[in-house]
C-alpha cells in the first residue's frame, strides 16, 4: 500500500527531477560535532525572513498602493487600508505588527549572524563567494526596509522618503537620475507609491529569495565551519608522530596519527 | 618546503571534509533540533513585539513600541520630523556631521560604498588561514572599531534632537525674527517667517541660531543681503536647477506662499545684532 501511493509517485518524480536525491543530500548531511547555537543565527535569519514574505503576502492582499483620497473616508487609500487592516481586519493587527517588527529582528539576525561568520573566520576559503551572497543579501535587506517604509503613507513614512530622495540625489552622475526614478514624477504621490511598492513585494524579494537559494546551496555543499577555538573542530592540524625504532621507514608518515 | 597558500587551503578542506564525513553528526534530526528551537524562538519575539505594540498603542497615539500610525502623509505641512527606521539613524547622523555643501556626498554615497566594498572585499584582503580570532588581531580590532562607531551613530541618531515648526511658532519666535530682522507690518515676510518655521527649513539650516546646520546648508540669517524675491522663489522652486540636489522643490506651497518665503528671505538682513556662527 505505502508503496504504492507514496513511494511509487515519489520514484516518479525522482527519477525525472531528481528531486528526492536533491533533499536527502540536503537533509542526511554530515556537520561538525562541535557546532552549536552560534550557528542557528543563519536559520533564525530564514525563519524572519519567511515570517516577512507569509505576512507581507496578507497584507498585499488588503493594501492598496494609492495617494488618492478616499471620498468614504477622506484619507489617503493607502492610509485608509492600513487603518482598515489594523482596526477592522481579523487579527489583522497582528499580521500588521509582525511584519512591521519582523523587519527589525530580520536586520539584527542579519547582522548577529554576520558577526558570528566574522568572529569564526567562515568567510574564508572555500567560502569566499558564500560571504559575497550574504553581503548581497544585507544590502537588500536594508534596501527592504528602506522601500517598505513609505507604504503607511502617513507623515513618518512620507517625510523620511522625501528626506531619502533628495539623499540619493546628491550622488554624483546617477544621483539626479536616481532621485528622479524613485520619485516617479514631480511630486512624491501615487506615481511614487506604486513603484515603491512594486520595489519592495517583487523585485527586491525576487533577488532576495535567488540569492538565499545560492547562499543555502552553498551552505549545504560546503558545509559549516568548526568554532576555531575549538579541540575536536573539523579539519584540525594533527601532530605528525615520526615513527621510530624498528617501525621507522616501515609504516608512512601520517598514517597513524588520529 | 613551503607549501603554497592554495595548496594548504585545499589540503586543510580535503581534512575538514574527511573530519565531518568521519566524526560530524547528523544534520537531520540532531542540528535542525537546534535550528527549529532558535526558529521558535524567533516568531515567539516576533509575536511578542507585535502584541506590545499594538496592545500599549492607540491609533495615532504612540505606546512604548510607537503608535500604529500617525497622521495621513500631507504634503502641504512640514510640520514633521522625518526619522527613518533605526537601522538608518547612523546614516542619518553620519548627515550631520558632515556640514559642508562640497562634503555632504562623503556621507551619502562615499562612506556607504566605501563600507560595502571592504566588506564584499573581505574574503579576498584577508587571506590568511588563520582563523582563531585571538591570532586575528587587527580583524578584531577592526571589528570593535566597526560597532562601536555603528553603535553611537545609531545613539546619536536616535537622541537627536530637534524643533517642531508648530513649538517655535507657539513660542511666538517668528515675531522675535520680524523684531530682529526689522521687518515688523511687512505682512508678506511675516506669513513667510511662519511658513519657514513651519516647513522645516530648519532642520537643515540655521537662523539667527536656531536650527541644525544639516548637510552643508548656509546659515540663512543674512542671505537677503545676496539676492531679491524673484530670485528666492525660482530658488525655492527648484534648488536643483542652481546645483542644489540636497534641498528638495518647494514648489507644492504654491506662488504665494513661495512669494511671502521669498519676502521674508529679502528681508533677512542680518539685523541689529547679526548673528552669524
Ligand atoms: C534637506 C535640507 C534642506 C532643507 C529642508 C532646506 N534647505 Fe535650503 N539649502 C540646503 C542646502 C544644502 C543648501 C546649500 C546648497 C549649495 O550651496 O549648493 C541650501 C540653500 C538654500 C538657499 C540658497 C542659499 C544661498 O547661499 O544662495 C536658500 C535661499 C534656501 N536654501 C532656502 C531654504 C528654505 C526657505 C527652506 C524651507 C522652505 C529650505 N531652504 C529648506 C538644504 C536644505
Ligand atoms: C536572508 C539572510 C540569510 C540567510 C537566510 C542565511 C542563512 C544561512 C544559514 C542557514 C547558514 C548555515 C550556518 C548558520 O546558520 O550559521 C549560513 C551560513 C553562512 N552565511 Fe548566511 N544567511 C543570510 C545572510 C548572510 C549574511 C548577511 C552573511 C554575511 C555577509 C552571510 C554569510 C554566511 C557565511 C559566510 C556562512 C558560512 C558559515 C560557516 O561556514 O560557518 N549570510 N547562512
Amino acid at each position: 500500500m505505502v508503496d504504492l501511493a507514496v513511494l511509487a509517485p515519489l520514484d516518479w518524480v525522482d527519477e525525472r527531477t531528481g528531486a528526492v536525491r536533491g533533499t536527502k543530500w540536503f537533509l542526511f548531511r554530515n556537520v561538525p560535532r562541535d557546532i552549536s547555537w552560534a550557528q542557528t543565527l543563519g536559520f533564525g535569519t530564514l525563519i524572519a525572513f519567511a515570517v516577512q514574505t507569509l505576512t507581507g503576502a496578507i497584507l498585499a492582499m488588503y493594501y492598496k498602493p494609492a495617494s488618492e483620497i478616499d471620498p468614504t473616508t477622506g484619507k489617503p487609500l493607502a492610509y485608509a487600508s492600513i487603518e482598515h487592516i489594523t482596526n477592522d481586519l481579523t487579527l489583522g493587527w497582528l499580521v500588521r505588527g509582525m511584519h512591521r517588527w519582523g523587519a527589525s529582528v530580520f536586520v539584527i539576525l542579519l547582522f548577529m549572524h554576520m558577526a558570528r561568520v566574522f568572529l569564526f573566520g567562515a568567510y574564508k576559503y572555500p567560502r569566499e563567494l558564500l560571504w559575497i551572497t550574504g553581503v548581497l543579501i544585507l544590502a537588500m535587506g536594508m534596501l527592504m526596509g528602506f522601500t517598505g517604509y513609505l507604504l503607511p503613507w502617513d507623515q513618518t513614512a512620507y517625510w523620511a522618503t522625501v528626506v531619502g530622495i533628495n539623499l540619493n540625489g546628491t550622488a554624483p552622475f546617477a544621483g539626479p537620475w536616481l532621485s528622479q526614478f524613485l520619485a516617479g514624477g514631480a511630486e512624491i504621490g501615487s506615481d511614487t507609491l506604486a513603484k515603491w511598492y512594486a520595489l519592495h513585494m517583487l523585485l527586491i524579494p525576487g533577488a532576495l529569495i535567488a540569492l538565499i537559494g545560492i547562499h543555502l546551496y552553498l551552505v549545504a555543499r560546503l558545509g559549516i565551519t568548526s568554532p576555531p577555538w575549538s579541540d575536536e573542530a573539523a579539519g584540525r592540524e594533527r601532530p605528525v608522530r615520526k615513527p621510530t625504532g624498528a617501525r621507522a621507514g616501515l609504516v608512512r608518515p601520517g598514517s597513524g596519527s588520529k | 618546503m613551503a607549501k603554497g597558500l592554495g595548496e594548504q587551503n585545499r589540503e586543510w578542506y580535503a581534512r575538514y571534509k574527511d573530519d565531518v564525513k568521519k566524526e560530524g553528526k547528523a544534520f537531520f534530526p540532531r542540528a535542525m533540533l537546534h535550528d527549529t528551537i532558535m526558529g521558535i524562538v524567533v516568531v515567539g519575539v516576533i509575536i511578542g513585539l507585535a502584541v506590545i505594540w499594538f496592545y500599549d498603542a492607540d491609533g495615532t497615539e504612540a505606546g512604548v513600541l510607537g503608535p500604529w500610525y500617525e497622521d495621513p502623509a500631507e504634503p502641504g505641512t512640514t510640520d514633521f520630523i522625518p526619522r527613518p527606521d533605526w537601522y538608518f539613524y547612523f546614516l542619518f547622523y553620519l548627515l550631520r556631521i558632515f556640514e559642508w555643501p562640497e562634503t555632504v556626498v562623503i556621507a551619502t554615497v562615499g562612506i556607504p560604498t566605501i563600507l560595502l566594498m571592504l566588506l564584499i572585499g573581505l574574503p579576498f584582503y584577508d587571506r590568511r588561514r588563520e582563523r582563531r580570532p585571538s591570532r586575528r588581531p587587527v580583524a578584531m580590532v577592526a571589528a570593535v572599531l566597526t560597532v562601536l562607531s555603528m553603535g553611537v551613530l545609531t545613539y546619536k541618531g536616535a537622541t537627536a534632537e530637534e524643533t517642531l515648526g508648530s513649538t517655535l511658532i507657539a513660542d511666538g519666535v517668528p515675531n522675535e525674527w520680524a523684531e530682529k530682522q526689522g521687518f515688523v507690518g511687512n505682512q508678506k515676510a511675516e506669513a513667510g517667517a511662519e511658513l519657514f518655521a513651519a516647513t522645516g527649513c530648519l532642520q537643515c539650516h540655521i537662523y539667527l541660531g536656531l536650527g541644525a546646520g544639516n548637510l552643508g546648508a548656509p546659515d540663512l540669517s543674512e542671505i537677503g543681503q545676496t539676492n531679491d524675491v524673484a530670485y528666492f522663489v525660482q530658488y525655492l522652486s527648484n534648488p536643483a536647477r542652481f546645483g542644489n540636489t540636497v534641498m528638495g522643490s518647494y514648489s507644492y506651497l504654491g506662488q504665494e506662499n513661495l512669494a511671502a518665503l521669498g519676502a521674508f528671505l529679502e528681508a533677512s538682513k542680518g539685523g541689529e545684532e547679526p548673528d552669524s556662527r
